[in-house]
């Protein structure tokens, strides 16, 4: 095959997998603001320590799989312990996005502390490890599995949200949370399940990226920025923009590398940029 | 009239105080001193938005960061040029930046306007960094010209330089708290608390937001100008990193969001407790984040909230039958 194609369709592959690991992130982010109507700025911080969590895991058990259960989970409950025990005191919008600034700074402090800067390498499993052929291109198993776990992800949750009572209460309490209390369900319980829910999605994306960046304290910043930039763009809430978003900006990254690599990162501002001109509230972001 | 004389001897004071101190305190407060003004004018630019307009930026860094690359280009390749024409064209690169990004930010508010600045902060730490051509990349651009107004070069002598700093900064500080007192800093307030109201009343609420945009970065630019000039030296890390666009946030909410002079108390109580820990830990990021969860979880009105609490109990202790009426 040309190889100019097959540059162009293994280009849009890693777009895609890149999009997808944003889409993890971002939706986490955006199932917390629209149920809770807070940004969680340290989520990226959770992201990372996820990362750091599995090569933990790894290093003690030596299973990639291990990993990828325990390291998500051990993040949600840090997530909801954060929820309890801090941000219940946060006073306004102002205070929360504060706080959880703080908080993400205190993380990634004691990720260096303990750590190091160094990035650590972290072997994924022989089955994801060798190449495929794709209509004549060979490609990384590893990203399709990415591409994979996001969509089960995806599925589950759209199963979780629609079709259970679980699912239906949430719902409820994102348009209404004051009558949905008043029905005499804690509504308290169901934001720390959110919350961990949020965090966990977050904690999966770390994982899955931590094979292909390997583990570093500017993991953080890296792939988070463009996490919130995909929520801003795609608008506060919406999970259907957080997606299409997501994609776009995986292959702005992959083929923006490839052709004006030196400013590939100013390439998705200037698309919020530009989205933002129009639509001031994101792409399908509703007014407040 | 009475109090009018009292004032007066108050500023007096105050102006001798300044004008004696590198005299009485010597060269190591002096620049402490300068280091506290260049950052209360900086914090008080946050909480030009923050405070009277209910904007929170988590970039203003990058004013701040344009001030000061614009006074350092200009000193490096404008052969001769004068000390004060170098900070005005930093400033108005600052300004520049900010009527360029302003048709977009002052449509969004809330946590989008937080974001977005977030995102474009990111995106001038990162094009620093990458155009080494001009900005001299992680290193930064050191070593530029320092010009005196009456004198070949300021780099060496410190009380000179105390003086510049003091009077620019304190001419942008009286500045600051004479726009909260016209009629369109009262506006300002206004859309902090009610911005549909202050629509109906027949203000342009996006355009004044606009203004007071505007005038923050030239205020921010002006800190991060003379901040550039102080230490000679101007890069990505230490003028637009997201630790700079997260320093005065913390100074204001310390000293207290809304109050004018909060911020400044805010500034010189985060240099000493900044100054105090980093000689038991290297990490600034630590103290940053420590001091911001603690803030808004127990003293989210900062200090000027804890002292007119403090004061509204010692007067209601005082006249125990107000309290009777209320009750």
């Amino acid at each position: 095959m040309d190889p100019m194609v097959s540059m162009y369709i293994s280009q849009g592959i890693h777009g895609i997998a890149y999009g997808m690991i944003l889409f993890l992130i971002a939706s986490g982010l955006n199932i917390i603001f629209g149920m809770m109507g807070i940004l969680n700025m340290a989520h990226t911080a959770f992201f990372m320590l996820a990362a750091y969590f599995c090569y933990v895991v790894v290093g003690i058990t030596g299973n990639f799989w291990l990993g990828l259960v325990f390291a998500p989970l051990f993040t949600a409950v840090l997530g909801v312990v954060m929820e309890r025990v801090f941000l219940r005191k946060a006073v306004g919008h102002m205070g929360e996005l504060i706080l959880t600034m703080g908080i993400s700074f205190v993380i990634v402090a004691a990720i260096k502390k303990i750590w190091g800067t160094e990035s650590l390498p972290l072997q994924m499993p022989e089955i994801l490890s060798g190449m495929v052929n794709i209509v004549g291109v060979s490609y990384p198993v590893y990203r399709l599995f990415v591409i994979g776990l996001a969509l089960v992800i995806l599925v589950f949750m759209m199963l979780l949200l629609y079709r259970t009572r679980l699912g239906k209460i949430v719902r409820a309490a994102v348009s209404d949370r004051d009558m949905v209390n008043a029905l005499g369900i804690n509504i308290n319980m169901v934001f720390m399940f959110v919350f961990g829910v949020g965090t966990w999605m977050a904690g999966l994306a770390g994982v899955a990226i931590a094979p292909i960046l390997t583990v570093f304290p500017g993991l953080a910043d890296q792939v988070g920025m463009d996490a919130f930039i995909v929520v801003v763009t795609g608008g506060f809430g919406s999970l259907a923009g957080a997606f299409i978003v997501s994609i776009i900006f995986g292959l702005l990254s992959s083929y923006g590398v490839q052709f004006v690599s030196q400013f590939a990162p100013v390439l998705m501002v200037v698309f919020m940029a530009i989205v933002l001109a129009f639509r001031p509230n994101g792409l399908f972001g509703v007014k407040e | 009239m009475m109090k009018n004389k009292l004032n007066v001897v108050w500023w007096v004071i105050g102006l001798l105080f300044f004008a004696f101190f590198p005299k009485i305190f010597g060269i190591y407060y002096t620049n402490v001193m300068v280091t506290l003004a260049i950052f209360s004018v900086f914090a008080l630019s946050v909480n030009m938005l923050l405070g009277y307009t209910g904007l929170l930026s988590f970039g203003q860094a990058m004013f701040f960061g344009f001030g000061g690359y614009g006074t350092a280009l200009a000193l490096t390749h404008i052969p001769g040029i004068g000390v004060l024409p170098a900070i005005g064209l930093g400033v108005l690169a600052a300004v520049v930046l900010a009527l360029i990004l302003s048709p977009l930010v002052v449509r969004v508010s809330g946590t989008a306007f937080a974001m977005l600045h977030l995102a474009f902060g990111q995106l001038m730490y990162v094009l620093a960094l990458k155009l080494y051509n001009i900005t001299g990349g992680e290193d930064g651009i050191a070593n530029f010209p320092v010009p005196g107004l009456f004198t070949e070069s300021l780099k060496s002598s410190p009380e000179h330089f105390y003086y510049l700093a003091m009077v620019i900064l304190g001419i942008s500080t009286w500045l600051m708290w004479y726009v909260t007192k016209t009629p369109f800093g009262q506006i300002q307030v206004g859309i902090r608390d009610n911005a549909k109201r202050i629509d109906y009343l027949g203000y342009r609420v996006p355009q004044s937001k606009a203004v007071i945009y505007v005038l923050s970065a030239f205020f921010a630019g002006v800190a991060g100008s003379i901040y550039g000039l102080f230490h000679n030296l101007v890069s990505a890390d230490g003028s637009l990193g997201i630790g700079m666009s997260f320093a005065p946030i913390i100074s204001v909410m310390i000293g207290g969001v809304g109050s004018f002079f909060g911020p400044i108390l805010g500034v010189a109580i985060f240099q000493l407790v900044d100054e105090l820990i980093l000689r038991y830990t290297e990490s600034t990021e630590l103290v940053m984040g420590v001091i911001l969860i603690v803030v808004v979880m127990f003293m989210p009105t900062g200090f000027v909230g804890l002292y007119r609490m403090l004061r509204q109990k010692i007067s209601a202790r005082r006249t125990p039958e107000a309290k009777k009426e209320k009750a």
